[in-house]
């Protein structure tokens, strides 16, 4: 279990000033070894750098073991969620997992890339097979322009139109090919933002950008253009921020599919996703946190333009149902026990001949803890970002505690089970098991972010708020009628604010 | 450049923002829409039966004083038929409390209401003066949070009367998602986006007409109706989660109005996902399940106090402490600086610290079943109810200062 490569012990320059508290002065014995000094304060144990780096290291292995095993079970039966997606190709061997790691090039996903590779060398020093191969992506954000938070910010300048090379994206490529020299071991690919419009995962129709749909064969630059022009138009950088991780999800997830992958991995920390919970929760987003925060399968819907002759056009809504084809990917977040503050204090560790921390970008343009400008222009994301930055200091099991007890509720769909009274939601509620993509008759998918929608939830919210709800005020709009329940109650406020 | 015109009439001068939508309408105008989506809430909860005599839960402050006006004013104008009541709480907090008894007593005249004020000293024995002169300042909401419970109930008892209406709003409601989910208490969360608390089966029910106006359309609705409402706040502070959950819902507020509301909506929609609690937010949906806990005990998890009402000083860090060990606990490993530590934490714990309500969080949520305290016979999950914890160790601190 052990990492691999020795931790290198001679850099207590580079520690950071969180986790840490440099007191080299005074030379106690690091807690678990018993042998060498302990210079790092972890959860209120003094321990040395290799007991630190093996600690987060053993986080991230039980983690990825229950995945080896979830993808091994799922692939003796066949793997449904993954099969349906490679109609084309044969299905993979079994034996050869294979899985694609989100990289922001931020510290989490950083460490998670330098845990993954401990985990090949070791077995492999054992003279073991690799447990997987793993593709890494980085989603280029820079035309993400005017959103900040969650890797974003940077942003093309006015004159470049398109896909002209950001500052940014200059650096991004210098730093990825540094990584690349890393990790031979590993493939390393950019994507680009824009390249979202078109991608079938999202339901443009529906959410009134009947262009975007169906553009595949667009000029890149005029994906770009058609893209910043969405994110100019959306009422807030909260809204902006929201649109820029769904998207780069959906490019994850496209990713994925098309290298045949079983899983995409994100570094998403402890911490992030307490984050994650409190921002999504003031967004609106509350029933499909369970899909959020939890490891599994999600609903990866299909929609195809309806100019294409759809079967057998019924009213309203048998059409809408056949237009909607689903399958799954399985998502894991195999650093979801450790903090924040101690996966950079890892990658300022970690990594031979040096620390990755030096590989990546310099931090105050990637990270999410600039100076504040002004307190509109911050998303509730960054909001939460800045409060967790703080407890995660003083009261770290609080954050390990939000995130821990947000698993535990129930993945209901559609917010069926209460249908049939009594209130006894137990009975509807699917969990979602290995082979997630069955079962969903009653599930449909928001056309944004791909969550199940909630339709009695939306239907009771409607009933107790009255006229002035919101969307009511999308009946005047356009098509209301098409437009309900194609996204969620939280995309509908991102999208009309 | 004319005046912008009210969205709603279109004739007078838009001269009000709605905080909740940025809406711009009249003055006139807001104050229906404001009384018309209470009574839509009303309405759509089934919150109330022709006759039903209720009690407004009445502390002076912006809150009760636009709940006790706006059911006045639906009550007249859509023959509720109901018998409303003021019913306040005189915790014994000079300076605060005295002063904001006067507003309520003109309240009373002014609503043509009459009034029924029970002291914390008759209930107890003990005025929150008293309590924080002995316990000190951290810590002292959990107690006046408590014994405002049970307080609001034995005076409607008194009153004989089975139904109290808080004024509690959305951004209240809101605060108190945000902490449970802060503080990892599924079980709670879920019962605090209850619009009502208890129902037939125990002794009051409790609800809050005012679950989704916003604390802001509050404050204007006052001051537009020119209402005669206190508006000190208690000079006890909130803490910790409350009030860092506070913090939170005022910061998102600015950045999109919406999220209060917003908020609510994920809360409603998560309690649903709680195993093992029942449904409905709604109290509505026909034969309801008896509550998980009752109103007098929990108060659907919404803190007491209506401007702040929080709990222990320390108390984020006393979870932390107990979360940690928790985890200590969890590893199985024997390990001896672990051990000093929960040891450690222990102690301070006991050492006049306030006691913490256990902490359950790492658990499933756990369905509270009702009984009877076995001291003051009120109700309680508990085999001795929360009050008369709280006065043991108080009336011992006291016995150890007279000695």
């Amino acid at each position: 279990m052990a990492s691999t490569s020795p931790p290198s012990t001679s850099s207590p320059a580079a520690m950071s000033s969180t986790t840490t508290t440099a007191t080299t002065a005074t030379a106690k014995p690091c807690i678990k070894c018993r042998s060498n000094p302990g210079t790092l304060d972890s959860r209120g144990q003094l321990v040395c750098h290799i007991c630190f780096q093996k600690f987060i290291s053993q986080k991230c292995i039980k983690q990825i073991g229950l995945l080896n095993k979830d993808v091994r079970s799922s692939s003796s039966q066949s793997l449904s969620a993954y099969h349906l997606s490679q109609k084309n190709s044969g299905p993979p061997q079994a034996s050869s997992r294979r899985y694609l790691l989100g990289l922001s090039l931020g510290a989490s996903s950083a460490a998670l890339l330098e845990l993954l590779n401990e985990n090949v060398e070791f077995q492999l020093s054992k003279g073991r097979n690799a447990p997987f191969e793993l593709e890494v992506v980085h989603v280029s954000c820079a035309a993400g322009a005017g959103a900040d938070g969650g890797g974003g910010g940077g942003g093309l300048e006015d004159d470049g139109k398109g896909r002209t090379t950001t500052e940014r994206e200059k650096v991004e490529e210098v730093v990825l090919k540094r990584l690349g020299g890393r990790y031979p071991r590993f493939e390393f690919r950019v994507v680009y933002l824009e390249e979202v419009v078109g991608l079938e995962t999202v339901d443009w129709e529906g959410l009134g950008l009947e262009d975007f749909a169906g553009s595949s064969s667009t000029s890149t630059t005029t994906k770009a253009e058609k893209l910043q022009q969405l994110f100019d138009n959306l009422p807030s950088t909260t809204s902006r921020t929201d649109l820029l991780r769904l998207f780069t999800r959906h490019l994850l997830i496209a990713e994925a599919r098309k290298s045949h992958c079983h899983a995409l991995l994100l570094g998403s920390s402890t911490t992030a996703l307490a984050e994650l919970t409190l921002s999504e929760t003031a967004k609106g987003r509350g029933f499909s946190l369970p899909w959020q925060i939890n490891d599994g399968v999600l609903g990866v819907p299909s929609f195809s333009p309806s100019s294409s002759p759809s079967p057998p056009s019924s009213p309203a809504d048998a059409g809408k149902k056949t237009k909607m084809e689903e399958t799954g990917m399985l998502v894991y977040h195999p650093l979801r026990d450790a903090l924040r503050k101690e996966l950079v204090t890892f990658t300022k560790l970690a990594g031979q001949p040096t620390p990755i921390a030096e590989l990546l970008p310099e931090t105050d343009s990637f990270t999410t803890t600039a100076a504040v400008v002004s307190h509109k222009d911050l998303s509730i994301d960054e909001v939460m970002v800045r409060y967790f930055a703080e407890v995660e200091e003083n009261y770290p099991s609080i954050v390990a505690n939000v995130a821990r007890t947000t698993g535990k509720l129930m993945r209901l769909f559609g917010g069926a089970g209460v249908a049939d009274g009594d209130g006894d939601e137990e009975g509807g509620g699917k969990a979602v098991g290995e082979d997630g993509s069955e079962d969903n008759d009653e599930e449909r998918l928001c056309g944004l972010c791909s969550m199940p929608l909630d339709v009695l939830g939306d239907e009771r919210w409607k009933g107790e708020l009255g006229e002035d709800s919101y969307r009511d005020a999308l009946v005047v709009d356009k098509g209301a009628k098409r437009m309900k329940q194609r996204i969620c109650y939280g995309c509908e406020r991102s999208i009309r604010g | 450049m004319a005046p912008a015109l009210c969205a709603i009439c279109k004739t007078e001068r838009a001269n009000i923002k709605r905080p909740k939508n940025h809406a711009r309408v009249c003055k006139g105008c807001f104050l229906t829409l404001f009384e018309e989506e209470v009574h839509h809430t009303i309405v759509s909860s089934n919150l109330f039966y022709p006759g039903e005599r209720v009690a407004i839960g009445a502390s002076g402050g912006k809150d009760s004083t636009v709940l006790a006006s706006v059911l006045k004013t639906l009550n007249e104008r859509y023959n509720y038929g109901l018998e409303l009541v003021l019913l306040s709480i005189d915790e014994g907090i000079k300076g605060y409390r005295d002063d904001s008894l006067e507003t309520v007593k003109r309240n009373a005249v002014q609503y043509d209401m009459p009034l029924k004020i029970v002291g914390y000293d008759e209930l107890y024995g003990w005025t929150m003066d008293q309590v924080v002169e002995t316990i000190g300042k951290k810590g002292n909401c959990t107690y006046c949070g408590v014994f405002r419970r049970q307080a609001l109930d034995r005076g409607a008892k008194m009153l004989d009367i089975k139904h109290v209406v808080t004024g509690h709003n959305a951004d209240d409601v809101a605060e108190t998602i945000l902490m449970n989910l802060l503080r990892g208490d599924m079980g709670r969360l879920a019962r605090s986006t209850n619009i009502v608390t208890g129902d037939d089966s125990s002794d009051v029910k409790r609800s809050k007409p005012l679950k989704y106006a916003y604390e802001k359309e509050i404050v204007m609705y006052a001051y537009h109706k020119k209402l005669d409402y206190f508006s000190t706040e208690c000079i006890y502070s909130p803490e910790a989660f409350r009030g860092t959950a506070r913090a939170l819902i005022k910061q998102l507020e600015r950045i999109r109005p919406s999220a209060i509301l917003d908020i609510l909506r994920s809360g409603e929609d998560m309690a649903r996902l709680v195993p093992g609690e029942s449904a409905s937010s709604c109290g509505c949906k026909g034969k309801s399940k008896p509550p998980a806990a009752t109103a007098a005990e929990d108060d659907g998890g919404i803190g007491g106090c209506g401007s702040n009402g929080a709990a222990s000083g320390n108390e984020m860090a006393a979870m932390e402490k107990q979360l940690r060990e928790n985890e200590a606990a969890e590893e199985l490993e024997v390990d001896v600086s672990k051990l000093s530590l929960a040891g450690r934490a222990a102690e301070s714990e006991t050492d006049g610290a306030v006691p913490l309500k256990t902490n359950k969080n790492s658990k499933p949520v756990t369905r509270q079943t009702l009984g009877n305290c076995k001291r003051c016979g009120y109700m309680s999950s508990q085999e001795v109810c929360q009050a008369c914890m709280l006065l043991e160790g108080l009336n011992k601190n006291r016995a150890q200062i007279q000695i």
